[in-house]
């Protein structure tokens, strides 16, 4: 349905719709006068009947009431008139066809109207002296009505026929009064929208709504124009761009083509020294094993011959002689040490223990027994050990090592160590705290090297190697260790183990984010 | 015997019924006639205005005069009770002139010993007993507005206002509006309407010609 059909349907059912409910309007409103207008004189002639007829009754002239009545023939509508005396009985009567219509006698003490389906009936008292001396009955027929409202009916039906030919003829053709801008407006924005063409524009004819749409309309369609333009323009502007971008992209992507070919390169490179280095360390070890082991053997025979010497020459020898007996006897045992020492290092790694639950509560105590510490130091164990899993003889060493230090080198009268271990982002973390002297923070990470130590090689028959292995184990385990000190306040050493109930492979992640 | 007894007895019974039936059928048919002239007299008064002289006091009943042998027995019984224009109405009997001359009360140029009031009654019924002396009655009352009813032949022609006829076997009656007039009755054109004959005559005594000026048949 186009706009036109739309306003001329519109218009006409406007004018359909207003026509109808004047038209029954006054069908109804007639009707209803007619009635009451028919009622109005049928009342007054039954009235003027009554009067007339009223001698005739007081004086039983039934001939002179039926002369009166025959009157009545002149209006076709009437279909009856009867007089009842007092008894209502029947005095006289007239009827409009041969056929009598039944009338019921009504007696009342006033008018009475009766508008049936298809008739109208009035009874009048008719009054002499104060007295009814009798009713008359009038019943007229409403075909009439019914006649005139078929006419009413049909002549509205023609009205509105007729008008809406009228309207439809007026209203088809000022409809374009309104359609007409619209529907150069629609014909416009199909070329617009068809065609791309931003510059079309609509021709405004009234300073109505539709003409200020018309002026909104050309305001888009010039700022959709102004637009266009800008996005043609930065379309260009962003091809430029885009190829500078791509060229751009292309040098990076050959340079980084080649940078990955060089890394690849370089990781080769590394990976073939790390088979290298992996090789020497294995000599290494290896030679540190076989040269510690078999020094040892000409080592045992010096302290052997040192032993003989010492008892088999002691009187011949003199006090110096035998100092330096002495002192050849302890340097072949720190010989002796120090190739143990060494062995034990190149051990760590190399000999495969299995892995056994330890109650760290019951080894620990164990040790210190092991070592007989001297009475002046106290070992104590500040809290409860966990059990762990791990190769019983690596965490004796790392204990046995630990606690060997801090006695060597207590100075204090009173000495005390305290061993504790806390839980810590999967990790046990254990503490070795003594009340000794204390290290420098430079040497915190030299103390760890192999052969190094802080005392005097002659004071303390320190191989410089304990800590060494220590680190050795524990880096083994993914886990750390360092010390923590202040000169003359003694020094706590901390090592961490991975938690290994959640799988060897998850610790070694959590190792990972630690270190 | 027993059965001839009994049939005996329905003979007499037969016979005797036989014997009064006419008379008995012939007084009530007399008895309704003037049962329905007594109906018509009140309703006479409903259509007839008297003049203002006439009707002064509106308390004052309105009176029936019947003059001569009574024929209406206890014809009025039944209407005595009702009001005529909201008045009373009263029944008062006169003795005819007949009689009273008769009877030798009173002598043939007398006036009737109670015509005064005679003169007040509205209405004069004068009865088929007095028909001789009609013309005397009405002399009697005239100028005094006095409606007189007859039912004898030439009633209206004596100067009476309304004359009963009887006519296939229904009531009906006759009006003289000149002798209206003269008595300045005023009557109805409904019940002009409804008379059988209307009389315009003038003079009566003086000529004893009658001019009849219109008939009326309805």
């Amino acid at each position: 349905m186009t706009i036109k059909d739309k306003l001329i349907f519109i218009i006409m059912l406007a004018c359909i719709a207003g026509l109808m409910l004047a038209g029954t309007t006054f069908i109804i409103w007639e009707q209803s006068s007619f009635r009451s207008n028919m009622a109005r004189v049928l009342s007054t002639r039954a009235a003027i009947l009554a009067e007339n007829c009223k001698s005739s009754l007081a004086f039983q002239d039934a001939k002179d009431a039926e002369n009166i009545l025959r009157a009545l023939h002149v209006d076709p509508s009437l279909m009856s008139g009867t007089i009842f005396d007092d008894k209502n009985e029947c005095f006289a009567a007239y009827y409009r066809d041969s056929s009598a219509i039944k009338v019921i006698p009504i007696e009342f003490k006033k008018t009475i109207v009766i508008f049936n389906s298809d008739s109208l009936v009035i009874s009048s008292p008719i009054v002499l002296d104060d007295a009814i001396i009798g009713t008359i009955c009038l019943q007229s027929d409403l075909s009439f009505l019914h006649e005139s409202t078929k006419r009413g009916i049909q002549i509205m039906a023609a009205v509105i026929f007729l008008s809406s030919l009228a309207v439809f003829s007026v209203s088809s053709r000022l409809q374009k009064v309104i359609s007409g801008p619209i529907l150069s407006l629609a014909e416009v924005a199909k070329t617009v929208s068809e065609e791309k063409d931003y510059s079309a524009r609509a021709i405004k004819r009234s300073s109505d709504e539709v003409g200020s749409l018309i002026d909104a309309f050309n305001e888009m369609l010039e700022q959709i124009q102004h637009r266009d333009f800008e996005l043609v323009d930065a379309k260009g502007k962003l091809e430029v761009r885009v190829e500078k971008r791509t060229a751009e992209l292309t040098t990076a992507n050959e340079q980084l083509t080649r940078e990955v070919a060089e890394r690849k390169k370089a990781e080769q490179r590394q990976a073939q020294l790390l088979e290298q280095l992996e090789k020497i360390n294995k000599e290494l070890n290896d030679f540190a094993y076989v040269i510690s082991h078999d020094l040892k053997a000409p080592l045992r025979g010096i302290k052997t011959l040192t032993e003989w010497i010492t008892t088999d020459y002691a009187d011949k020898l003199d006090e110096n002689g035998k100092e330096q007996m002495n002192l050849l006897e302890r340097r072949v045992d720190r010989m002796h040490n120090l190739i143990d020492g060494v062995l034990q290092y190149s051990r760590v790694g190399r000999v495969k223990e299995d892995m056994v639950q330890i109650n760290l509560n019951e080894l620990i105590p164990e040790v210190i027994d092991s070592l007989a510490p001297p009475e002046n130091i106290s070992i104590t164990i500040e809290t409860k050990l966990p059990t762990i899993k791990y190769e019983q003889t690596r965490i004796m060493q790392v204990f046995q090592n630990l606690l060997s230090n801090a006695i060597k080198y207590m100075d204090k009268p009173q000495g005390q160590i305290k061993i504790g271990c806390i839980e810590e982002n999967g990790f046990w973390k254990f503490s070795v705290a003594d009340n000794g002297p204390g290290i420098e923070e430079k040497y915190f990470e030299k103390i760890f090297q192999m052969f190094q130590t802080l005392a005097p090689r002659d004071e303390s028959e320190s191989t410089g190697v304990g800590l060494t292995v220590v680190k050795k184990i524990i880096e083994m385990y993914k886990g750390s260790v360092w010390v923590e000190s202040e000169v003359g306040n003694g020094s706590t050493f901390f090592f961490t183990l991975p938690k290994q109930k959640k799988g060897v492979k998850n610790a070694k992640l959590q190792a990972n984010i630690v270190s | 015997m027993k059965i001839r007894a009994y049939n005996l007895i329905v003979l007499a019974l037969v016979l005797f019924m036989a014997a009064i039936a006419p008379k008995a059928w012939a007084d009530s048919t007399q008895t309704l006639e003037y049962q329905v002239k007594a109906a018509f007299i009140y309703n006479f008064i409903k259509f007839v205005d008297w003049p203002k002289e006439k009707v002064t006091d509106s308390n004052t009943p309105l009176t029936i005069g019947i003059i001569g042998q009574d024929p209406f027995k206890d014809a009025f019984g039944p209407l005595q009770e009702k009001e005529i224009k909201d008045r009373k109405v009263i029944i008062q009997r006169f003795e005819g002139f007949v009689e009273l001359e008769k009877s030798g009360k009173k002598k043939k140029d007398q006036p009737h010993p109670k015509s005064q009031d005679i003169q007040k009654c509205h209405l004069l019924f004068i009865c088929p007993s007095e028909s001789e002396r009609i013309a005397d009655i009405i002399a009697s009352v005239k100028d005094h507005s006095v409606l007189t009813v007859g039912e004898a032949k030439d009633f209206i022609e004596s100067g009476g206002v309304i004359n009963f006829i009887v006519e296939e076997q229904k009531v009906r009656f006759e009006i003289n509006t000149a002798a209206a007039e003269r008595a300045k009755l005023k009557i109805r054109s409904n019940l002009l309407r409804l008379a059988k004959r209307i009389v315009r005559e003038n003079a009566v005594k003086k000529t004893r010609g009658r001019i009849i000026l219109e008939v009326r048949e309805s």
